[in-house]
């Protein structure tokens, strides 16, 4: 019995489907590359963008086709949309919640698989089945670079977004667990451990005081990178403005396994557009967060999200992110064209800044994106970085590799021996995006 | 065909009755009670079971049968035995046709309580908040005053109709301004952002603004013309 998986979306998903692949391998399944060649094949689904969902209605109807002359059997869960559930539910043989994945086996077992695999439990509530999901061990994709879930669900409900209409209300993993996860990862010996959750500075304020805060579980991880001998560094995504207090920058800075690099959604630079989004942050509250991070972690590197053409964003609410995007200094952004999604709150506004307006406003955000995150790479010219090697670079001789900030850095290597590894690098050219330099053996960081 | 009606029976089963589609939501809750405050708005009153709330807070509410729910702030107060959302029927809106065909006896998907538009535990006791609101953004500030009636407080509520007034009587009446932009029954005819406009009410008051989004946006450029903090600006959309 052979399967194939494929995977849409974001880190979550990603992230969710390394549990899946376990269920699947504890059934007694063998991974595929090719979905021709398996006789189970599921989907995790995304609903951030249209585009994402076609590709299901599009893998799912040459799937239907190839059951007429081949025992082939389909399920689907991940980032769903009610109404897309319904309608998958007569196309696809098992749709379920990713919470119910414990239950995946018995779900199997009465298409008529005999699996080794049986799970007893019923009747359970949400948060009980993700405290069921979380118990399942992922079969890592990576063998250095792993997620580890620590929240589900949103409790935000920013205008543009459906996730709370799909993975529910937040729920925080017990604490012990992601802590034991991060030991175990970290005495096998990974270096990039990202803790994940769509809120996950709110993780805990769920269990109303009986669980962790976000910034206490971070210096329980942090005492785990002072016992260990290894090197490797703990990211997080996604952190909300709101509740990013003092205390999170505070541990970041204080222990040296908690990677200098924070990822803040700002979304727009503009209060009105803000408060249309129902971000429930102003961005005088952002500006003091990033002036928090700056004062105690001034080597941190600072990422974000944007979302240009908002339902009804004049220009001069476009004209006020750009001054926020010049003024945070950004390493990176993820800049998105503002498209409609069916779930959202959004959905029924208008759509009315033109297409043509959006992918102007995109590449002059883009534009200044390049200029700040560019001053930024020319200043680690001639100075040694430890980076992680990630892969073999698109130019042919190199490896591609990251710093602790996520900035991009190949150098001319064919030694893939070195990829999982942590090594020291001189800059020797930058470029906007991404620099380039030379492997060093002993060094002066600074990173 | 049937291979896939069988699989979808199945999967029914494997729910508990309940459609796969369905299995979001966490909990049906008893309609109590159906107020009808004009032909469009009215209260449920739903089992509060051992939902604890803060007031501000809203709740997902949606029909037993259906696959949507949608963000209702809670309009009863924290210390009562039940919960009350305030609805208005919205044309070919997904919940609220449906909410409005439910009768007493009948039930509610009702999701646990969130949201951060709550009053800040670390004011001082007398703070002056200034309320105002558009149409049924008035249910959190009726759980406010519900739920803490020492508030100092003025609330401004804009409506159209004074029909619109929705159980007023909740609050002092020096305290309430009804002001009604279609009609002069109300304690002020015009919007409240023309009330507010020749009304200031000053940079120390805390500003709890609900409603629909162009009334926050405009009530937010006159507190900002006054010289009133973003920080003392708290505001929750109604969509």
């Amino acid at each position: 019995m052979k399967y194939h998986l494929v995977t849409l979306g974001c880190q979550m998903n990603q992230s969710d489907s390394e549990r899946v692949k376990r269920v699947l391998e504890g059934m007694g399944a063998q991974w595929t590359d090719d979905e021709n060649d398996a006789n189970i094949i599921g989907i995790l689904a995304c609903s951030v963008r249209q585009k994402a969902i076609d590709k299901v209605y599009s893998k799912i109807a040459n799937w239907n086709k190839r059951k007429a002359s081949q025992n082939l059997i389909t399920f689907i869960s991940g980032c769903i949309l009610p109404a897309d559930k319904k309608k998958f539910l007569k196309l696809f043989d098992i749709v379920f919640a990713m919470r119910e994945l414990p239950q995946f086996p018995q779900m199997m077992s009465q298409y008529g698989i005999t699996t080794p695999v049986g799970l007893e439990k019923d009747n359970l509530n949400p948060k009980e089945e993700m405290s069921f999901f979380w118990q399942v061990k992922p079969k890592y994709n990576s063998s250095f670079e792993a997620f580890i879930p620590i929240q589900n669900g949103c409790d935000k409900f920013c205008s543009f977004c459906a996730v709370p209409y799909t993975r529910g209300r937040e729920v925080s993993r017990p604490s012990q667990e992601i802590i034991d996860e991060v030991k175990s990862l970290v005495e096998k010996g990974y270096k990039s451990i990202t803790l994940l959750g769509q809120n996950v500075n709110s993780y805990g304020l769920d269990k109303k005081g009986n669980e962790l805060s976000f910034s206490q579980l971070l210096e329980e991880i942090g005492k785990i990178g002072n016992e260990s001998s290894q090197t490797f560094w703990v990211y997080f995504t996604s952190p909300h403005p709101r509740d990013m207090g003092r205390d999170v920058v505070e541990v970041i800075a204080k222990y040296d396994c908690l990677a200098k690099q924070i990822h803040l959604p700002i979304q727009s630079g503009d209060d009105k557009v803000l408060i249309k989004m129902n971000r429930k942050h102003s961005v005088k509250k952002y500006r003091e967060t990033v002036s928090v991070i700056r004062e105690l972690i001034p080597q941190a590197t600072l990422f974000t999200d944007i979302i240009v053409g908002f339902s009804g964003e004049t220009e001069e609410q476009f004209q006020n992110t750009r001054k926020a995007l010049k003024e945070f200094e950004y390493n990176m952004a993820y800049i998105a064209m503002y498209s409609k999604r069916p779930g959202a709150a959004s959905y029924s506004w208008p759509d009315d800044v033109d297409l043509k307006v959006k992918k102007e406003r995109l590449v002059l955000l883009s534009e200044d994106l390049a200029e700040v995150a560019g001053s930024y790479n020319r200043n680690m010219l001639g100075n040694v970085y430890s980076v992680l090697v990630r892969d073999t670079d698109r130019k042919g001789g190199y490896l591609s590799s990251q710093t602790e900030g996520k900035i991009t850095v190949r150098f001319a290597s064919e030694d893939q021996s070195l990829i999982g590894q942590i090594v020291n690098v001189k800059i020797t050219s930058a470029s906007n995006f991404s620099v380039e330099g030379e492997l060093v053996e002993v060094s002066e960081l600074v990173e | 065909m049937e291979r896939f009606k069988k699989m979808n029976k199945q999967a029914i089963i494997m729910s508990k009755e309940v459609p796969v589609a369905n299995k979001i939501k966490t909990d049906l809750h008893e309609i109590l009670d159906i107020r009808y405050l004009t032909d469009s708005t009215f209260v449920l009153r739903i089992e509060k079971k051992e939902l604890d709330f803060e007031a501000g807070q809203h709740v997902c509410v949606g029909p037993p049968n259906g696959i949507h729910t949608r963000e209702y702030s809670i309009y009863s107060a924290e210390q009562d035995d039940c919960l009350e959302i305030l609805v208005k029927e919205v044309e070919n809106g997904l919940v609220s046709p449906s909410l409005k065909k439910l009768q007493k006896g009948g039930f509610v998907v009702v999701e646990e309580p969130v949201g951060y538009f709550t009053i800040n535990k670390n004011l001082p006791a007398n703070q002056k908040y200034v309320f105002i609101a558009s149409g049924t953004g008035i249910s959190p500030f009726h759980s406010f005053v519900l739920s803490k009636p020492d508030l100092n407080y003025t609330l401004l509520h804009g409506v159209k109709y004074a029909e619109e007034a929705y159980e007023a009587d909740a609050f002092n009446k020096e305290d309430y301004v009804l002001c009604t932009s279609q009609e002069s029954k109300g304690d002020y005819n015009g919007r409240v952002t023309d009330y507010l406009k020749t009304n200031s009410f000053g940079k120390d008051a805390h500003y709890y603004l609900c409603g629909n989004c162009n009334m926050i946006h405009d009530v937010y450029d006159i507190l900002e013309e006054q010289g009133v903090s973003t920080d003392n600006i708290h505001a929750e959309v109604y969509f």
